[in-house]
């Protein structure tokens, strides 16, 4: 009829309650999601003081938990987990297992929206909460895991065409779904630079990245620095462990020819990246 | 000062005077601009602060008031005894102590789903009437009601009770989404909400930590000028996940009442803006 899935058995574990597999949400368990996690279900092995269970006992409803205010089921199955379920567990619950969110939606790259939400190795490891900070030994493993996934061109990396480059910078397009899912069919995904960077100054860019004025200028086009530019465009936690820099590359967010665009964008003496004056960058 | 009560319609005056008296949205706001020393969040946009006065909200909120008062809904009720957890039709102060546990459901709850469910048990409504089905936009029977609601709560501080156990379980859990890294482009709300001053493209983003900041990041309803639409948390929310490359979430499921748990406690004691006009 139902099941009841690794997290919810782990809350329910910990608690010492048992439950009643009533109408439990007939999601699978996030590990036996094709090509996203890990294979260790995300909060068994994200809670550390919960073993993890054993399969449960289904009980008849009249050995529903005393205390509703501790553990409380609806038609969802369990809704919430009591005091001594850690925060980490319940937010995996509300995320992958309460149907909070929709995660049967198609996305762009042919997956589900499950597969956005369940975390992989990188982003958990990169999930630091307030005053945490990522230790050596984790930004050692963070580091080698994104180097890994970097695929360099064959024949080496070279610089495409920077104007379709600054095109692809300026956009913000592709990717999103929620309530108002981008057509792929429609416009390419763009790079989405602009929103974290300042490059060429005739246009504002964010500043949650550094800014990468006058980048070639700066740097010049040594085969080092094509390698280490399309590196960070491709899985920038191989350089900068933890950064806010999406993976380019390794997520599928840009093909090796986009990359090769944008990296003539921020190369490329002609580009208005390199030729625009560093000093009229403020704007804002 | 004195210009901006001339421009208030008397209705409007009088919503606001039944909630606090002489503290106007904009006056909140003013102090928090100066009690941040000019913080580049608050301070982005001097037109919008210049037109808080005319806030298309209070239109919003004046049809909400009729629609509160008025009996509707398959049980011809109106929602006056609806108790958003200071009593049945106590709305002053109810907004900035939600989300709250609620012992009629065994929830907690945030105003949307609260609102929903005294729709839905004392008029009659179903999740298929538009007026609980359309959550969004100025003509939303929604939006309106949560306006003129919230409104009740004007520059009075944040305060979610957490005494409950489930009202903690909820706050933690959306600390650690807060933080938790995830979609097509590893985002987490703390990365745009974890510093200071910092930007996407133009738009000057709020930080977590500041909290003179993050009362004005979590007072909807606003009017978000470029959208021309009253906005809720909900649909902050929803924006946010767009953006993060999210999938789409449920209106007012568990794990957005847990993420705005904890964004209401994370500005707790700051005064609420509402209504607050947005970019």
């Amino acid at each position: 009829m139902s099941k009841i899935t690794p997290i919810a058995a782990a809350i329910a574990a910990a608690t010492s309650l048992f439950l009643v597999a009533g109408q439990v949400t007939g999601q699978q368990a996030s590990s036996a999601t094709p090509g996203a996690a890990p294979a260790k279900p995300a909060a068994a092995s994200d809670a550390s003081a919960v073993k993890r269970p054993e399969p449960l006992k289904k009980r008849t409803p009249d050995k529903a938990p005393p205390q509703t205010e501790v553990l409380i089921m609806d038609s969802q199955g369990i809704r919430m987990a009591p005091a001594n379920v850690s925060a980490k567990m319940l937010a995996e619950y509300l995320i992958l297992e309460s149907a909070g969110f929709d995660l049967s939606q198609a996305t762009q790259e042919g997956t589900t929206g499950k597969d956005r939400l369940v975390q992989d190795e990188i982003q958990k490891l990169c999930s630091l909460g307030k005053g945490e900070q990522l230790d050596s030994k984790a930004a050692a493993k963070v580091s080698e895991l994104a180097t890994a996934t970097i695929k360099y061109p064959e024949g080496g990396v070279k610089l495409g065409d920077w104007r379709k480059g600054r095109e692809l910078a300026w956009s913000g397009f592709g990717f999103r779904t929620a309530h108002n899912p981008d057509d792929h069919s429609k416009q390419q995904p763009g790079a989405n630079c602009y929103n974290c960077h300042q490059l060429a100054t005739d246009r504002t860019g964010g500043t949650i990245g550094p800014p990468l004025t006058a980048y070639g200028k700066l740097r010049g086009s040594s085969e080092e620095i094509l390698k280490y530019t399309y590196g960070v465009i491709y899985n920038a936690h191989a350089y900068f462990p933890c950064t806010n820099m999406p993976r380019m590359g390794a997520k599928g967010v840009l093909t090796q020819e986009q990359i090769a665009d944008v990296m003539a964008y921020l190369i490329d003496p002609a580009s208005p990246v390199n030729t625009s004056a560093a000093s009229g960058m403020s704007g804002m | 000062m004195l210009k901006k009560k001339i421009l208030l319609s008397l209705p409007i005056a009088l919503a606001i005077t039944g909630a606090i008296a002489a503290q106007a949205p904009e006056d909140v706001l003013d102090r928090l601009v100066t009690k941040s020393g000019n913080s580049a969040y608050l301070t982005q946009s001097p037109q919008n602060r210049m037109m808080m006065p005319d806030n298309p909200a209070y239109l919003v909120a004046d049809d909400g008031e009729k629609l509160f008062k008025e009996k509707r809904g398959p049980k011809n009720a109106s929602l006056e005894e609806c108790d958003f957890g200071e009593g049945p039709g106590v709305l002053k102060g109810a907004y900035v102590e939600l989300p709250r546990y609620f012992a009629d459901t065994g929830k907690v709850m945030d105003l949307e789903t609260r609102l929903v469910y005294c729709m839905k048990t004392l008029q009659g409504f179903t999740d298929n009437d538009p007026q609980i089905k359309k959550r969004h936009g100025n003509d939303s029977d929604m939006m309106k009601l949560q306006t003129y609601i919230a409104m009740q709560s004007n520059g009075m501080p944040w305060n979610p009770p957490l005494s409950h156990p489930l009202e903690k379980a909820m706050r933690d859990a959306g600390e650690v989404m807060f933080y938790r890294r995830a979609g097509k482009m590893d985002f987490a709300c703390a990365t745009c909400h974890a510093a200071t001053g910092q930007r996407i493209r133009a738009s000057v983003l709020p930080n977590k930590e500041v909290a003179e900041e993050w009362t004005k990041a979590i007072s909807w309803p606003a009017y978000r000028v470029g959208q021309d639409n009253v906005r809720s948390s909900q649909h902050r929310l929803l924006e946010c996940l767009w953006q993060m490359r999210y999938p789409n979430m449920k209106p007012g499921s568990d794990a957005s009442i847990a993420l705005i748990s904890f964004w209401t406690d994370a500005a707790r004691g700051q005064p609420a803006i509402i209504p607050d006009m947005k970019r």
